[in-house]
């Protein structure tokens, strides 16, 4: 090892308490950014995956039927090459849902509220039962067949309880005026703030509301093993379906400035005229495409925290090894004195200064690490508020080895811009001034 | 021409609005081998002209030469080779660096410079050194572990590691019991005549001198006695008043 490097490395141990004390600021600062860099790392999966759970999918097909007038019919009509495609696919599929939904107004006993009302078929989409858990009520009693499942809030809004009857008013898939009833058979707990705003009935009972056949619905969702499995699959599922469906392009990007795929899909859709029902398939990831923007700013938050914790550890750092110079302003004289050079005694001093910052960083991702893993084993429940952002309830936490590395490079550069001042003045001392000044 | 020359030499301090002039016109010469005493009371300027001679000052008139050349157009990082090439320093207060235990403070030299010593050969050579200064039991001690006698010894070694042909100290006894320094003295002797190696110390104290060959006496940054030994003219090298 380099000898000067060596001797730095050995001054860190002469005033163990300083050392300690710069090292812990350094490595607080780092699991602090570190932890929020974690966070945001699992944050995009995380919530994907949840609203993949709500929206009872990855990968989604929806049919879109041009009327007579040009209006749009949201319906599937016919799903065998769906299933056959799905099937052909090869893609890891866990279950498919069938689902169709409206948009209606509830009333009961004089109160409104205007509600997202999907319909599913819950003998098979039983992974419903899991996530949604329920508050009152039970889910048995969704074998009736206009039972009804509505969050915490929707349900103390209109002040309603288990078996009560509410009226909804609602359009048609033709924009029909139509009136229905539901009754209540559970409550959910309020899955967060995007938990409300799905409410549950039989698949069924939402067709016949909206004017489809008991046997047609509006979406196919397609739950896969996993998030990372969504883009490959729903490329896999395209290819097979097309040719043989008519099929909106994916994911087409439109001109006059679209924010997500998904609306571009949706405009270029009104322009367009077509015979019978044509396709588009979109995934998770195109409908939430925003959440990266999301994670975006939360690495910017932990950069510009890092930044300015930094700013003020490296004055802390500076006034340090202002310090240090002034003690070892005689070893540094008596050094110059026996053949090191100018650089010698600044790159010691840099040296010095990097393996503090180093241990420091190093530590810091450690104890977020463990932090995170500590953190992560607390169970928060599925009712948690906080529910979309978590996986099963837990926080958890995912860092990208890159952003460790490249916060620890940071870290480095700025240790080393914080010390250049110091080290330079070392290394200007004359060798005569240095043996001078000692004590 | 001597090992070392000054030649008018002329040291001027700024020290706020007025300057000290330390050392005001010296010129003397030193023979190679020769073991040099620089004596005179506090203040004289016996640290400045070592100063100057260590190359770690410069005069600000004058001339030193070290081996005939002249030394004052030389740069840092020149002045820096040629001190860890021809120098060897002692420190009144030892100057030992603390974090290197006795074997590593006197190896300490070796490792700086272009010239790589073969791993044994340089092993043996600080081993001899280390005995020869009497510490082969401390080699692994830290200097915090050693009396200031052992710390003045690890520094002899130290500064003779690279064989360097001119070994400086600054009042070596300073901050010794006048037995330990008189054991100091007698060490830098020993070597002085096995190695051939030429000391040149500076002391306040008038009587260790006379274990010198050359004294050179200051007072007021001027020379007042230049002899060798035994001889009665003032110390002068060959050619020296040629040149002058
Ligand atoms: N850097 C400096 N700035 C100002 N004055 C200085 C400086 N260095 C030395 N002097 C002055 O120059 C004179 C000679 O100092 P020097 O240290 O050479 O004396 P010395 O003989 O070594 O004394 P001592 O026995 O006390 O060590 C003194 O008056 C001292 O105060
Ligand atoms: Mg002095």
């Amino acid at each position: 090892m380099n000898t000067l490097a060596n001797i730095a490395l050995r001054n860190l141990t002469r005033q163990k308490k300083r050392t300690v004390l710069l090292g812990s600021a350094i490595a607080f600062g780092v699991m602090i950014v570190t932890l929020i860099n974690g966070f945001a790392g699992a944050f995009s999966a995380n919530v994907s995956e949840n609203f993949a759970d709500l929206m009872a999918g990855h990968v989604f097909i929806s049919g879109t039927e041009k009327g007579a007038d040009d209006e749009e019919l949201s319906v599937i009509r016919d799903d065998s090459a769906l299933t056959a495609a799905v099937e052909a696919s090869g893609a890891p599929v866990r279950y498919v849902t069938r689902r169709s939904s409206f948009s209606g107004t509830l009333i009961f006993e004089g109160k409104k509220l205007r509600t997202n009302i999907d319909g599913a078929d819950l003998s098979k989409e039983t992974f419903l039962r899991d996530r949604l858990l329920l508050k009152e009520g039970s889910w048995d009693s969704m074998s009736d067949e206009n039972a009804l499942i509505l969050s915490e809030k929707i349900a103390s809004r209109l002040n309603v309880g288990v078996g009560d009857l509410i009226l909804v008013q609602l359009e048609t898939v033709t924009g029909q005026a139509n009136v229905g009833e539901f009754r209540l058979a559970g409550v959910s707990y309020d899955a967060g703030i995007f938990g409300q705003m799905i409410s549950y009935a039989n698949l069924g009972y939402v067709n016949r509301l909206i004017g489809l056949a008991p046997d047609e619905y509006q979406t196919m969702g397609v739950m896969l093993d996993g998030l990372r499995h969504t883009e490959a699959a729903a490329d896999a599922i395209y290819g097979r379906l097309y040719g043989g469906v008519q099929l909106f392009e994916r994911g087409a990007k439109d001109e006059d400035g679209a924010v997500t795929p998904f609306q571009a899909l949706m405009r270029q859709q009104k322009k367009e005229s077509w015979q019978g029902v044509k396709y588009r398939l979109f995934t998770i990831n195109e409908v939430l495409s925003q959440i990266e923007q999301i994670v975006a700013a939360l690495d910017t938050t932990a950069g510009v925290i890092l930044v300015v914790l930094f700013v003020i550890i490296m004055v802390g750092i500076t006034n340090t090894f202002s310090m240090v110079m002034f003690e070892r302003i005689g070893e540094i004289g008596t050094m110059r004195a026996l053949g090191v050079r100018r650089g010698g005694v600044r790159s010691m001093f840099l040296y010095e200064a990097l393996f503090l910052a180093l241990g420091g960083a190093v530590a810091g991702i450690a104890l977020a690490l463990v932090a995170m893993g500590v953190i992560s084993l607390f169970d928060f429940g599925m009712d948690s508020p906080a529910f979309i952002i978590m996986k099963n309830g837990h926080l958890s936490f995912f860092l990208p080895p890159l952003r460790a590395v490249g916060n620890v490079l940071i870290i480095a550069a700025l240790t080393l811009v914080a010390v250049a001042s110091p080290a330079g003045k070392a290394a200007k001392l004359t060798p005569a001034e240095a043996l001078r000044t000692q004590k | 021409m001597g090992i070392v020359e000054l030649e008018n030499v002329r040291k001027i301090y700024p020290l706020g609005k007025v300057q000290v002039e330390a050392v005001k016109g010296v010129s003397f010469c030193i023979e190679k081998g020769d073991f040099i005493s620089i004596a005179g009371p506090s203040g004289s300027g016996k640290t400045t002209i070592l100063n100057m001679v260590g190359l770690v000052d410069q005069p600000t008139e004058g001339e030193v030469f070290l081996d005939g050349k002249p030394t004052s157009k030389l740069n840092d990082a020149e002045l820096t080779r040629l001190r860890h090439e021809t120098l060897g320093f002692i420190f009144q207060s030892f100057n030992l660096i603390p974090v290197l235990n006795v074997w590593e403070n006197i190896e300490f030299p070796l490792l700086l410079g272009k010239t790589r010593v073969g791993k044994d050969e340089k092993k043996e050579w600080i081993d001899h050194l280390i005995e020869e200064v009497g510490l082969s039991e401390w080699r692994k001690h830290k200097p915090n572990e050693l009396s200031g006698g052992q710390r003045q010894r690890v520094a002899i070694a130290r500064a003779l590691v690279t064989r360097p042909q001119i070994v400086l100290a600054d009042e070596p006894t300073a901050n010794l019991d006048s037995a330990t320094g008189e054991q100091i003295l007698e060490l830098m002797k020993k070597i002085n005549r096995e190695l051939e190696t030429t000391f040149i110390f500076s002391t306040h104290d008038a009587r260790i001198v006379d274990i010198a060959d050359h004294i050179i006496r200051l007072r007021d940054g001027l020379v007042t006695e230049n002899r060798r030994r035994g001889e009665e003219a003032p110390a002068a090298c060959q050619g020296e008043s040629a040149r002058a």
